[in-house]
């Protein structure tokens, strides 16, 4: 573990040249940044299962994502009804309920795959669904998806640097940066080894996605978004396309992420997930949030109906 | 049947079908010509057919580009709903009537036909790609245009492969119609023979015989394009790298 740490330690120096504030990369650091005490003891106390009341695991800031009166609509179909929320940095957020509940169209919203019907995303204070530069926050917004969505036609190691190398390419086209394209490329190279070799997969760097497991094409995807330094990891049913014997490991690497402080907001079925590692936990149902809470109160005490009923099938 | 035979008069034909006044000459100019406007009407083809693929299918996904989508609509109906001879007509006579060279008025003219096909089959070989794509490309903060051309078109252009070369062959047959106005192409060249020695047989059979090589050599091409694609497939893909799947599956266990 602490090797791994060192190994990230190092990419530190390339963020600072990056528009990505270092702050990032603290936050994956873990244990570095000043809120994350805090954070750690949360996530301590809701994995050891023990009693009491949970701290507050919310630190008095601006939140890092706010949705105000998100409203979807396909056609006649209304999938989310008026959600508001606040995420803060750190957060570990899990959002279950039935299918068809608008889960994963939430989740796409906040960066904006879906266009929302009425209603505002704000990300780091700024509003998205109007903004010119929508690009520029979606590079800080990382994505996982449940069918992987790794590049067939690219190696994986191309996979991970494909975004980073372009993003800091046009970095330097705007600020008339004095780097070379080689050097940005070989730099990217090595940043993406490093998190290959994070997950154990350095040896697979010149395979292409087809050769994979599902479980490695999943980490694989998680690392490409890593690569981006994202300041909120989302999670679209990471696991649902996997064999039993994979969901494991990518299960492991989302709690390793999640331990270093990392902010995820996880849609899921995994319920042991998100009871172990989750902060917060969002029941959704007939597109609104309909229970808001820690993990000890949707899963140790259920008041709601719904969620009860929801909880009584799947646990 | 036995003037066929006769190996006297076969041989006369042949000496007057290739070796009399360098004939033989004639057959390699008009494909030289041929080749020429092929070349240039694929490129042209290929070019504007994925200009229009990707803004009609932009117009469908996005609903951006509504005007240039139906402009693009128009003229893919016009140009396949129309005989390639009588666009060749109207370009070589009345709109391109002041250009002088007809390998020129030959390439435009083949080539904007040929990217109404492309543009077609390039359509469904965007549409062949996984939504899922464009999502995981945007997601990461690539910019729509980027996408499209890291990710999207890439994978479009490997599935459409069979279907294009199937246009590049007929392309490449179809100039043959450039000698009704009057360019010198390789289907134009044994009648220009049989004028003089009144004898179709060998210059018909020595031209087919050119197109058919050409065609060969478009074959090869495209196979060896397909290969060098399909690194990526799964089965093959161990094959072109290091170490294999072997290597890999012992640092799994490691």
């Amino acid at each position: 573990m602490q090797e791994k740490q060192d190994g990230l330690e190092e990419l530190l120096p390339q963020e600072a040249q990056e528009e990505v504030p270092a702050s990032a990369g603290t936050q994956f650091e873990g244990g570095m940044s000043e809120e994350q005490p805090v954070e750690e003891t949360a996530s301590e106390t809701a994995f050891s299962e023990e009693e009491t009341i949970p701290e507050a695991p919310m630190p008095e800031k601006q939140p890092l994502i706010r949705v105000e009166g998100l409203k979807k609509s396909f056609g006649d179909l209304e999938v989310l009804k008026d959600i508001s929320v606040e995420i803060c940095e750190g957060e570990k957020v899990v959002i279950i309920g039935p299918s068809g509940s608008g889960k994963s169209t939430f989740l796409r919203c906040l960066n904006l795959l879906e266009i929302p019907t009425e209603g505002a995303i704000y990300f780091e204070g700024a509003e998205l669904t109007h903004a010119s530069d929508l690009d520029s926050h979606r590079r800080k917004m990382g994505m996982v998806f449940q069918h992987f969505n790794l590049f067939p036609h690219l190696t994986v190691l191309k996979n991970i640097t494909l975004a980073p190398v372009s993003a800091r390419l046009h970095d330097r086209r705007k600020n008339k940066l004095k780097i070379t394209r080689k050097q940005i490329v070989e730099e990217e190279k090595a940043r993406a080894m490093k998190l290959l070799a994070r997950i154990g997969l350095e040896e697979k760097a010149t395979a292409y996605p087809a050769t994979l497991s599902g479980g490695q094409k999943q980490r694989i995807a998680i690392v490409r978004s890593l690569a981006m330094n994202p300041k909120v990891l989302l999670f679209d049913e990471p696991t649902s396309a996997l064999d039993p014997e994979m969901v494991g490991e990518v299960l492991a690497l989302m709690k390793e992420l999640a331990d270093e402080g990392m902010t995820m907001i996880v849609v899921t079925h995994e319920m042991r997930f998100a009871r172990e590692v989750s902060t917060r936990v969002l029941f959704m149902d007939e597109g609104r949030i309909a229970v808001d809470g820690t993990p000890e109160e949707v899963f140790g005490d259920p008041k709601d109906e719904r969620l009860k009923s929801f909880l009584s099938k799947v646990l | 049947m036995e003037l066929l035979l006769n190996a006297k008069t076969l041989a006369d034909r042949l000496r007057s079908a290739f070796l009399v006044d360098d004939r033989w000459k004639l057959y390699f100019e008009g494909l030289k010509n041929t080749l020429e406007m092929s070349l240039f009407a694929v490129l042209i083809g290929v070019v504007l057919g994925f200009l229009i693929a990707t803004v009609v299918y932009t117009h469908k996904k996005t609903g951006r580009l509504k005007i240039l989508s139906a402009i693009c609509h128009v003229y893919t109906t016009v140009i396949r709903g129309t005989p390639v001879v009588l666009q060749l007509f109207i370009m070589y006579f009345i709109i391109l009537a002041t250009v002088k060279n007809g390998i020129v008025v030959g390439s435009v003219t083949f080539g904007l036909n040929s990217a109404a096909y492309v543009a077609e089959v390039a359509r469904a070989g965007l549409e062949s790609v996984d939504p899922g794509q464009m999502e995981a490309g945007r997601s990461l903060g690539l910019s729509y245009t980027k996408t499209m051309v890291k990710i999207i078109l890439p994978q479009a252009f490997r599935n459409i492969i069979p279907a294009l070369f199937n246009e590049f062959i007929a392309l490449v047959k179809e100039t043959s119609v450039a000698g009704y106005v009057g360019i010198v192409d390789l289907g134009k060249i044994p009648g220009l023979i049989q004028s003089r020695t009144f004898d179709y047989l060998f210059p018909l059979l020595f031209a087919s015989a050119l197109y058919l090589i050409v065609v060969c050599i478009l074959t090869l091409i495209e196979r060896f394009i397909e290969k060098q694609l399909s690194k990526s497939d799964r089965g093959n893909a161990t094959k072109f790298i290091k170490g294999g799947r072997k290597k890999c599956k012992k640092s799994k266990t490691a």
